[in-house]
């Protein structure tokens, strides 16, 4: 663990990119509480004026509601979906590619073909007909459609690092022991196979966060008047060149968010997996 | 020997997963809610309509014989019939679209592939140096942004400064895409940021490792000059590992054919699956996901198969991989 | 007549059935006269005519099959070509009934599904005509030369609150919703004014009839609205979902500021959208509240008849008021204008204090090039291409 810190310490763009995170994480905890303006507050004199004018820091949308704020509550929408996302998928991942990988043969090949067959469909496809066909969703559907979409790539990586480690020595010697599958596996295999295993994490939630967006571009993101980052940039597309500020300032945020992860997703798989 | 039987081992898995994704996804929509009599005839349909209607379409038959009949009829190349363009055969529009985002799709590789792998190359040879971290950057940068978002500033950036390029795409009555390429630039564009900067970082990567390894080194130590080090010996083997996150990219791509289409306009199948959810047109929608998941399943089947021949040892070598 | 006919057929579910039950008999004496005959007396019967879902059709055309991709008709163009989902080329019918019309030579139609693409198109020279454009949108275009904005008509959205069922069938509880009105807010949430471009009433009737009763907006008061819920069993609020087509001009806009607007008072709206064709099919005329976008009749009997008549067929708030009901009926047969004022007068003041409605009118618009000459859309919401040519 130390000379995991160690080396994040010389790593600027790891720092930098978990810096950003971080922010995010407070302003989505704390942010709402510290702002002046509710996400809804309609503040119908000043409707579309410029950041920094009548108290709003980034401006107002054609219904008057300060970007800002919106910006700020809508960091825990998808900050949520897209924790809940990575750890799903990547928990469902782990148990189904290293039980395919640890017992090998027949069940291997079955879960196998099958997540090949389940990634035959382009996630962003799949999550938009389905909720396309709803009509809607809500933070719950958008998470479980996502997660399943997600699940068949991560349980690919688990099955991939499960393999490399499987017959290796203390495995062997955890076998001799007697200790039982589910111990092997988890136990012994998983905290050798963590680094490819938060890659992947980290890669699921950058994408995610992607996803989210595009599918609230796509009009089945969350309900107004929620305010999803994605739905912002589709919902003042129009104001673009009135009032560009209600465009840019969302999707800074969405490049933000997706270059800290980037960031840190870079330094963990050098860190953790390259290690030569 | 050995390739053929890979190709025909994987080729024939292919189909079989063409096969359980048709029938996955007929499953999938048909328990979607929602009655499709209904839709069709309107709020205001007396009882005895709609019953009659689902008489009419089949729509009480028991799930398997409807999915045979579908199956059976996109086999012998027969859509189906829209439901909400009553009496229009689905085959009638949906080539045309399927041309034009097939055009779209290569319009968008041939953008972002030669340059992905150029500069991504050039940063992984310049490892560490200002080209690198400037190559770094920018790519790190597209790939955050969106297609929609890459998208919504080309647009604004050709509506108010350059207005060379047509920022909806249309295509004018009478003419068909061939007379108006110009309609496919910035849709591809907006693709080719989010593409560029994932498939050069992958490539950087891939050439930063090749560069360490033993033998370049051994080269360069010899004497060999550099650029003939790079060129004969490095490039071949940090393409490989490209072809296939190009490949894995591919379920990307078309997602980002629906966002940029839909955005821009443009008539192909991404706009037209669009239009067929909004409208809840059950058999158009199958016909949509369908199909894309047809070409998506090909198009790993290309990229392993590129690999594989490509990779000399699997090519020439037994087993598994 | 195969028309007229076509109505009473109960296997197509006309909308107009209940209009056209008055009918008595059909004659045709020449080949150019219809003779209809009616049971009872009905003097506004003409308008029934203008409604856009009663064009004349022929008696030997397959519609079933092919109405959609070759439809058949007695307009001034004819569809030479179509590519679905993408344009349709309408060339002039040489045969058209009006001399020297249409003007045109040809129409060329695009489907482009995003509006600020078709503006694009619009002020590119790549077309001329962009109906349906946002407020927004004709800021822009009126600020650029070669561009002018047509507001043809207003249309109305009429947020229906359900009689049929909770909360809404209880009054006070529809009285305390229009107490948290604050018709000023509405309009700016339209890039409106009050007055100028928006109009808010209770009923609806829109302000341009001539049948328009003016009732002065009851004041927004959000204790009022309180004391009226808690008097109705609400004393810590409520939660309403409220169903509307997010993707219809105005909607989602609309939507929002009401959820705004009646939170103070303790209604919690949940926003449901849904597209607009999901929307429809699915959730409108089934649901506790509902915001639909609804065309102006030029006779408002037909629209009363339509939504607000216990027996409508589109009654989507589910109105059941017996004396609505016989003032509607009254209107129908009454063949003195003044009496017939006096009804709708009565009629308008009923809903102000008890209605289930209320009406927002916005302006329908739509961007034109300084090049077109004649655009004319009148309130029957068909635009009349065949006056309309190119310089």
């Amino acid at each position: 663990m130390n000379t995991y810190l160690l080396q994040l310490k010389r790593s600027p763009r790891a720092i930098a990119g978990l810096t950003i995170l971080l922010i995010w994480i407070i302003a989505a905890i704390a942010g709402p509480s510290l702002l002046p303006y509710t996400y809804t507050g309609m503040d119908m004199d000043n409707q579309m004026v410029a950041p920094g004018q009548a108290g709003h820091l980034l401006g107002t949308d054609a219904l008057g509601r300060d970007v800002f704020s919106r910006i700020i509550y809508g960091s825990r929408s998808i900050l949520t979906i897209a924790l809940l996302t990575s750890l799903l998928s990547s928990i469902a991942g782990i148990i189904i590619g290293f039980t395919a990988g640890y017992f090998g043969g027949i069940v291997d090949t079955i879960f196998l073909r099958i997540m090949d067959i389940l990634m035959a469909i382009p996630p962003l496809v799949l999550a938009m007909v389905v909720l396309g066909i709803l009509g809607n969703s809500t933070i719950a559907g958008l998470t479980i459609i996502v997660s399943i979409a997600f699940t068949p790539a991560t349980a690919r990586v688990a099955r991939g690092a499960l393999l490399t480690c499987k017959s290796t020595e203390y495995v062997d010697a955890a076998r001799i022991r007697g200790e039982s599958h589910i111990y092997i596996m988890f136990v012994e295999i998983l905290p050798n196979t963590i680094g490819p295993v938060i890659v992947e994490i980290t890669a699921r939630f950058a994408y995610s966060i992607m996803m989210i967006a595009s599918l609230g571009f796509l009009g089945v993101g969350l309900q107004p008047p929620t305010p999803d980052w994605g739905m912002m940039v589709i919902e003042n597309k129009s104001l673009i060149r009135a009032a560009p500020w209600t465009v840019l300032y969302p999707s800074l945020a969405i490049a933000s968010l997706v270059i800290a992860i980037s960031l840190f997703s870079d330094f963990v798989s050098k860190v953790m997996i390259n290690e030569d | 020997m050995d390739f053929l039987k890979r190709f025909a081992k994987r080729l024939g898995f292919t189909l079989l997963t063409i096969l359980a994704m048709s029938i996955l996804i007929f499953f999938l929509v048909e328990i979607m809610p929602g009655d499709v009599a209904q839709t069709v005839l309107g709020q205001s349909a007396t009882e005895e309509s709609v019953a009659a209607l689902r008489d009419r379409m089949g729509l009480d038959d028991p799930m398997h014989e409807r999915y045979i009949r579908w199956a059976g009829g996109f086999i012998r190349g027969d859509l189906g019939e829209s439901l909400y363009m009553r009496g229009v055969q689905i085959n009638t529009i949906f080539w045309r679209k399927v041309g034009h985002s097939v055009v779209l799709a290569l319009t968008a590789l041939l953008f972002y592939v030669p340059l992905s792998i150029l500069f991504g190359v050039f940063a992984g040879v310049k490892e560490g140096k200002a080209p690198d971290a400037i190559i770094s950057f920018v790519g790190l940068a597209t790939m955050a942004l969106p297609e929609f978002v890459s998208g919504i500033i080309l647009i604004t950036v050709f509506a108010v400064g350059l207005e060379i390029l047509p920022i909806a795409s249309i295509i004018p009555i009478g003419e068909n895409l061939w007379q108006n390429l110009d309609i496919l630039v910035l849709p591809a564009l907006s693709i080719t940021f989010v593409m560029f900067g994932y498939v050069s970082r992958m490539q950087r990567s891939s050439m930063v490792s090749v560069m360490k390894a033993d033998y370049i080194r051994a080269a360069i130590l010899k004497g060999m000059p550099r650029k003939y080090v790079i060129f004969r010996h490095a490039l071949k083997n940090a393409l490989l590992p490209t072809i296939t996150i190009i490949g894995m990219n591919m379920g990307w791509l078309f997602g980002g054919l629906i966002v940029v289409e839909t955005l821009f306009g443009f008539p192909g199948l991404g706009s037209l699956t669009m239009s067929a959810i909004k409208t809840r047109d059950i058999p158009l929608i199958e016909a949509c996901v369908l199909f894309i998941t047809f070409i998506f399943v090909f198009s790993t089947f290309i990229t392993d198969m590129l690999y594989a021949f490509l990779n000399p040892r699997i090519r020439y070598k037994r087993g598994d991989v | 007549m195969y028309t007229l006919e076509r109505t009473q057929d109960p296997d197509i579910g006309h909308l107009k059935a209940q209009d056209f039950e008055n009918l008595e008999k059909i004659a045709t004496p020449d080949d150019h006269t219809v003779v209809i005959t009616l049971k009872e007396a009905a003097p506004t019967f003409n308008f029934i005519f203008t409604d856009y879902n009663m064009a004349i059709l022929s008696s030997d055309y397959d519609y079933a099959s092919k109405g959609e991709s070759a439809p058949m008709g007695t307009g001034p163009f004819k569809l030479e070509k179509l590519v679905p989902k993408e344009s349709a080329l309408l060339v002039k019918n040489s045969d058209y009934w009006a001399e020297g019309l249409p003007k045109a030579d040809e129409l060329r139609i695009y489907f482009v599904p995003d509006i600020d693409s078709s503006v694009s198109l619009l002020e590119a020279g790549e077309v001329d005509i962009v109906p349906q454009i946002s407020p927004i949108i004709k800021k822009r275009l009126e600020s650029m030369d070669g561009f002018k904005v047509v507001s043809p008509y207003q249309e109305s959205r009429f947020i229906a609150l359900a009689d049929d069922r909770e909360p809404f069938s209880d009054n006070r509880v529809r009285l305390a919703f229009k107490y948290s009105m604050d018709p000023e807010i509405l309009a700016k949430a339209c890039q409106g004014t009050l007055g100028e471009t928006i109009f808010y009433n209770e009923t609806p009737i829109v302000n341009a009839l001539a049948q328009y009763k003016k009732i002065p907006f009851r004041g927004r008061d959000i204790d009022k609205a309180k004391e009226l819920l808690a008097e109705a069993g609400y004393p810590d609020g409520l939660s309403v979902d409220f169903f509307y087509a997010s993707d219809h001009p105005y909607g989602s806009d609309i939507a929002q500021t009401l959820k705004e607007l009646a939170a103070p008072a303790g209604i919690e709206l949940n926003l449901k959208g849904f597209p607009r064709d999901i929307y429809l099919s699915q959730h409108w005329m089934d649901g506790p509240m509902l915001l639909t976008g609804w065309g102006v009749r030029v006779d408002p009997s037909m629209l009363l008849m339509l939504a607000y008549h216990s027996e409508g067929p589109w009654n989507e708030s589910h109105i059941d008021n017996p004396r609505i009901d016989e003032l509607i009926e009254k209107i129908r047969g009454e063949v003195d204008p003044e009496v017939r004022q006096t009804y709708y007068d009565e009629l308008q003041q009923i809903f102000h204090e008890e209605g289930t409605v209320i009406n927002l009118q916005v302006p329908y618009l739509v961007g034109v090039s300084d090049a077109v000459t004649d655009y004319r859309q009148p309130l029957t919401m068909l635009p009349q291409l065949e006056y309309t040519t190119i310089k």
